[in-house]
């Protein structure tokens, strides 16, 4: 078995279909502001018309995330020698590693337990890979930045407000899977800190890159679409996200010229779409 | 044809109209609607979200956001489950609204989330027994949010799962004396 | 009420704990050496395989028998420095080559295709081999002097034999026809092979077979 699986190669059954990072980014669609409600800071209130649904589509992309936290936390046990070098893994270290992939599998047990009472199927929508690439970084660190600190994070905030939701909606089955998931989850993220400040004590740039690879990918997580030429605009993110996981730099190079050519033609699409709001309000935009 | 959807060509997403005509027309004489019954349906391709809406009743007119039959795996694709949960869904109501017995209130009149919820179960359930996806786990969490997670609401909502020949009236008095237990 | 004051005797009728074991400390620190090297391999094969496999029961069983191992690994190596071992590194790894070239072989398979392979190499092969070794020390190790050890083993040996039903039940479920159970013997006795050449988990004598030598690595070992 090799050392670093890609993320294509993420062993899937027929009921999982994929959906790549820059797939989502170069959508010409636009969800309007007032109705944006990508991102992990959603809030979900049982008032919501859609809230039920909204609920389910939100709990299969944490299942999926679980799935691919545990299958990423197994990655770190196998894919570095036991060590302190830079790209080594300490014994502790990978213990914390195997400890999280028992976690995140009771999580996976607890979702798809969550999927059958919400009336979801597994599968039911997209898998989105983005957590087990970010768990694929070379450096040991910057996997548990990423993942540990910024995603696992994330997912503390989902989790408070799916728990908020389940409480005012009388859920108690949700209520009580929320209650122990997010008890596990602010493990996971102290364990991120703990290793962060261990393995960068004497390495202010490893420790640079690594708080930087976290701040990209919180960013890149909680952007819902296109937001403009910013140094936010998720292609420029994703951009730098594939740079600080070592990705060669042809590779990084097609990806941004197919989000080019993606962004051009939303650039149009956008155009005509103002021309014809101008026309249907009368005003000029 | 009687069925028209628009626009006519897709450019945002890998929609074909003609398919689209197709499952509504199938879906026209699920229901129970005569099969000549003309309706239109909008697609605002624009927006990935799922807001489905009826128009206009007479004529038929209905509205949905692309989002809303989009195939849950594939974005932008076409998803004709969806479709027909959905425009199912819609003119399953239309029927109910074209049907005097039923006594629906009228189109622009505010329907509470639990009652609108509880109309929706119960014009999937029908369409469940003619053949559609009825979903009825994914029906029957919808229905427990807004009625609460209790055996007295479970009694509910398989009264309007299974129910046939129900008036509005009874629909709403459903909802309402469910939700009275949760006080 | 009893007299306070009566001697009773520091072993109880029923205390049958003896003095001597087979074990000086230092053959039980090289064995628990070699534990915690197999544990190792065994947790982060496991791990690096979760990603691999498309089963999605067989996907979470292994997530959590990961750790089961891990936390093996972790006893082992604080046991290491009671063990008069300060340098618990020294002691962790292989009893010898032959042994090298299993774990080779059992973490070879890697393709989502290959799940019987991987099932069968761990809890065929390499767990049934662990229970041997982990009883035979367990039996054999003095009942008084070597109690932290025992107590460890009792724990790793409980993990050890639900593990080990948790997988013999995956495979079952997987081999549905004569091919399949031809492929899972024909992986099983290719690792066996390498295990037996190995001498055990520990090197020969690992189950107390001290005429017992290593095979030549190249004995009778089909590729
Ligand atoms: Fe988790
Ligand atoms: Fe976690």
């Amino acid at each position: 078995m090799k050392h670093a699986l890609p993320v294509e190669e993420l062993a899937r059954d027929e009921r999982f279909v994929r959906v790549e990072l820059f797939t989502r980014a170069i959508d010409p669609r636009t969800v309007p502001d007032d109705r944006q409600r990508a991102g992990p800071r959603i809030k979900i209130t049982p008032d919501r018309p859609d809230a039920p649904d909204a609920a389910r589509v939100l709990m299969h992309g944490i299942f999926m995330g679980e799935l691919q936290a545990l299958e990423g936390a197994g990655r770190t046990c196998w894919d570095f020698e036991t060590g302190s070098g830079p790209q080594e893994a300490p014994f502790e270290l990978k213990l914390n590693m195997a400890r999280q992939c028992w976690d995140e599998a009771r999580h996976c047990e607890i979702s798809v337990k969550l999927g059958e009472w919400m009336g979801t199927e597994i599968g039911e929508f997209a898998e989105a890979t983005f957590l087990y690439e970010a768990a694929c970084n070379p450096d040991p660190v910057l996997r548990l930045t990423g993942v540990n600190r910024a995603l696992e994070g994330l997912a503390i905030d989902v989790f408070n407000t799916m728990r908020e939701f389940a409480r005012a909606a009388g859920d108690p089955v949700l209520e009580f899977c929320e209650d122990w998931m997010l008890a596990d989850e602010v493990t996971h993220v102290k364990m991120g800190s703990d290793w962060l400040r261990k393995l960068t004590e004497d390495d202010p740039e490893r420790r640079q890159r690594a708080l930087e690879f976290q701040r990209v990918v919180d960013k890149l997580f909680s952007l819902g679409g296109f937001r403009g030429e910013d140094d936010d605009s998720p292609i420029r993110l994703a951009r730098r996200f594939r740079e600080l996981a070592g990705f060669a730099d042809e590779e990084i190079d097609e990806i941004a010229g197919l989000s080019r050519e993606a962004r051009d033609e939303f650039l149009q699409h956008r155009a005509a779409l103002a021309e014809d709001a101008r026309e249907r309000t009368g005003t000029d935009g | 044809m009687p069925v028209r959807v628009t626009p006519e060509t897709f450019s945002m997403v890998n929609y074909d109209s003609a398919v689209i005509a197709a499952t509504v027309e199938k879906l026209i004489a699920d229901v129970g609607l005569p099969t000549d019954t003309p309706v239109s349906l909008e697609v605002d391709e624009r927006v990935p979200l799922g807001k489905a809406e009826i128009r206009s009743v007479d004529p038929i007119e209905l509205f949905v956001e692309g989002g809303a039959i989009e195939d849950a795996k594939r974005p932008r694709e076409f998803s004709s489950e969806a479709a027909l949960d959905v425009v199912g869904r819609l003119l399953m109501e239309v029927r109910d609204r074209l049907d005097p017995a039923f006594g629906a209130p009228p189109l622009d009149e505010e329907i509470t989330v639990p009652v609108r919820t509880a109309w929706e179960i119960y014009a999937v359930g029908r369409l469940s027994r003619r053949g559609h996806r009825g979903q009825r786990q994914r029906r029957l969490y919808a229905f427990r949010t807004r009625h609460g997670f209790t055996d007295v609401a479970d009694a509910a909502f398989e009264s309007l799962w299974s129910g046939d020949g129900l008036c509005f009236a009874d629909v709403v008095r459903i909802s309402e004396s469910t939700r009275q237990m949760l006080r | 009420m009893a007299d306070p004051k009566k001697p009773r005797a520091a072993f109880a009728p029923w205390d049958r704990r003896e003095l001597p074991g087979v074990f000086d400390v230092e053959e039980s620190a090289r064995r628990v050496g070699t534990y915690k090297w197999i544990e190792m391999r065994l947790f982060e094969a496991l791990g690096g395989w979760v990603a691999t496999v498309p089963e999605l029961d067989v996907k979470l069983r292994l997530g959590t028998h990961c750790y089961h191992h891990a936390w093996h690994a972790e006893l082992w190596h604080k046991r290491l420095p009671e063990l008069r071992e300060m340098n618990p590194d020294r002691l962790t790894g292989p009893p010898n080559e032959n042994m090298v070239a299993f774990v080779a072989a059992l973490t070879e398979p890697e393709a989502p295709e290959l799940t019987i392979e991987k099932l069968v190499g761990v809890y065929r092969v390499l767990i049934p081999h662990k229970i041997a070794a982990y009883t035979y020390h367990l039996n054999n190790t003095s009942t008084i002097t070597d109690a932290p050890t025992i107590r460890s083993l009792k724990f790793v040996l409980q993990d050890e034999f639900d593990d080990w039903r948790d997988g013999e039940m995956m495979i079952q479920s997987l081999l549905e026809n004569a091919e399949d159970v031809e492929r899972a013997a024909a992986h099983q006795a290719r690792l066996e092979q390498l295990l037996v050449a190995a001498g055990g988990i520990a090197g020969p004598g690992t189950i107390g077979d001290p005429w017992a030598k290593p095979l030549e690595p190249e004995a009778e070992v089909p590729a």
